[in-house]
């Protein structure tokens, strides 16, 4: 026994240097230790600023692949009809609606490598997006959803604060017209949607999402948790989609890219 | 167990905890990410709108003839943030591109991420990676 914990010592020696080691090497972001100590505390109930999501860099969705629940058959003859261009499915010719600048809609929206600014306001909080340079208002003056509404891209939202750190957003009221993330996936209107962001310290947001649709899915999607991260020095900028810049890159980068190889 | 065998397991596993969380940068797995590769030529366009930035430049194949290669980059939300502007390439510009190139042998390729960078003939040098 003893000489057996004696040997694994070296052995978990090399394996920290050597993971260590790379780590620092490939953390180009982090290549100059920083000065300051940790980041101030979270303000209370104070979400405002410019947030970026530390995702991969490129689109997203809700959940991965792996941790998406099993479909109702609505859901699967929605499925069987779209053609992406990310994930196992990708394939030339895609019909994402998001390709002719239909509205990316909510939440598929929050997966994207482009920030968002919240801004507070006395009965609302409001979410503007550099993507479409969309507002989407969360109302916090304790209303309840309306009766019947309009079923729309970004849905209806309510939210509240839970404790002083964290703000919970429900929302409903959705169209079935947007997917759930690049990799496709089909949502009804039915679609309920809840958030978590919570505010850990000054600087970041570590934000949970639950989607529920019945009719879609037998069972809820938990997104994965994700980090948000401040901006202070950031503006939203103006970037509408524009079908025609979307239709220009379509037919000179992404037609060439997926095409079939020439024989 | 020899004590060697333990090394290389850690020394594999080490590997393996390093190179987990490096997921290529954009999704699209129409590009060969693992494997990038810098070509040289010059600039004929620089394409400054959404969804991606584009490079049109031309390259001489090993046969000495012209192609002209379109590579696409980061929308200019995250290029700007990565002190690009709209002029920050112009036609006529000699460079030297890293990019993942298609995997269909199309002479189109991706440069953003931490892989993608621009050399000009003057040293100056831009990169694509954010955040």
């Amino acid at each position: 026994m003893r000489n057996r914990a004696i040997r694994w010592k070296p052995a978990l020696a090399a394996m920290l240097a050597i993971s260590f080691a790379a780590i620092a090497q490939t953390g180009q972001q982090q290549a100059t230790p920083k000065a300051s100590n940790a980041p101030a505390p979270a303000p209370k109930r104070d979400l405002s600023g410019v947030w970026l999501y530390q995702g991969s860099g490129g689109a997203e969705s809700t959940a991965p692949e792996k941790d998406m629940p099993p479909m109702t058959p609505w859901a699967k003859a929605r499925f069987a009809t779209e053609k992406p261009g990310y994930g196992s499915r990708a394939m030339p010719g895609g019909n994402d609606p998001i390709l002719q600048c239909d509205p990316i809609g909510f939440p598929r929206i929050m997966f994207m490598p482009t920030p968002f600014e919240f801004v507070q306001a006395p009965n609302r909080v409001l979410q503007f997006f550099e993507r479409e340079h969309a507002w989407r208002p969360i109302w916090t003056d304790g209303r309840s959803f309306p009766e019947d509404a309009d079923p729309t891209w970004f849905g209806y939202a309510i939210g509240h604060w839970d404790a002083d750190d964290t703000f919970v957003v429900e929302s409903q009221g959705f169209n079935d017209k947007t997917w759930l993330g690049a990799s496709g996936y089909p949502h009804s209107e039915d679609m309920r949607v809840t958030e978590r962001y919570h505010r850990v310290d000054h600087d970041t947001i570590l934000y949970d999402i639950t989607v529920t649709d019945p009719k879609a899915y037998t069972k809820p999607i938990v997104g994965p948790q994700r980090t948000m991260k401040l901006r202070p020095n950031q503006e939203i900028g103006e970037f509408p989609c524009v079908w025609s810049e979307e239709n220009s890159f379509t037919k000179r980068i992404r037609e060439p890219a997926a095409a079939k190889p020439a024989k | 167990m020899n004590s060697r065998l333990e090394i290389s397991l850690a020394l594999i596993i080490a590997v393996l905890l390093v190179c987990g969380p490096v997921w290529p940068h954009h999704g699209n797995s129409a590009y060969d990410e693992e494997h990038p590769i810098t070509i040289s030529g010059t600039v004929t366009e620089f394409v400054w709108s959404n969804p991606h930035c584009q490079i049109y430049m031309t390259v001489k194949d090993a046969k000495g003839k012209d192609v002209t290669w379109a590579i696409e980059s980061q929308s200019p939300g995250i290029l700007r943030r990565n002190s690009w502007t709209k002029n920050s390439i112009k036609p006529g510009d000699q460079i030297e591109i890293t990019l993942a190139a298609a995997k269909n042998g199309a002479p189109v390729g991706f440069s953003g991420g931490k892989a993608g960078k621009i050399v000009f003939s003057d040293g100056r040098v831009l990169r694509m990676a954010e955040r």
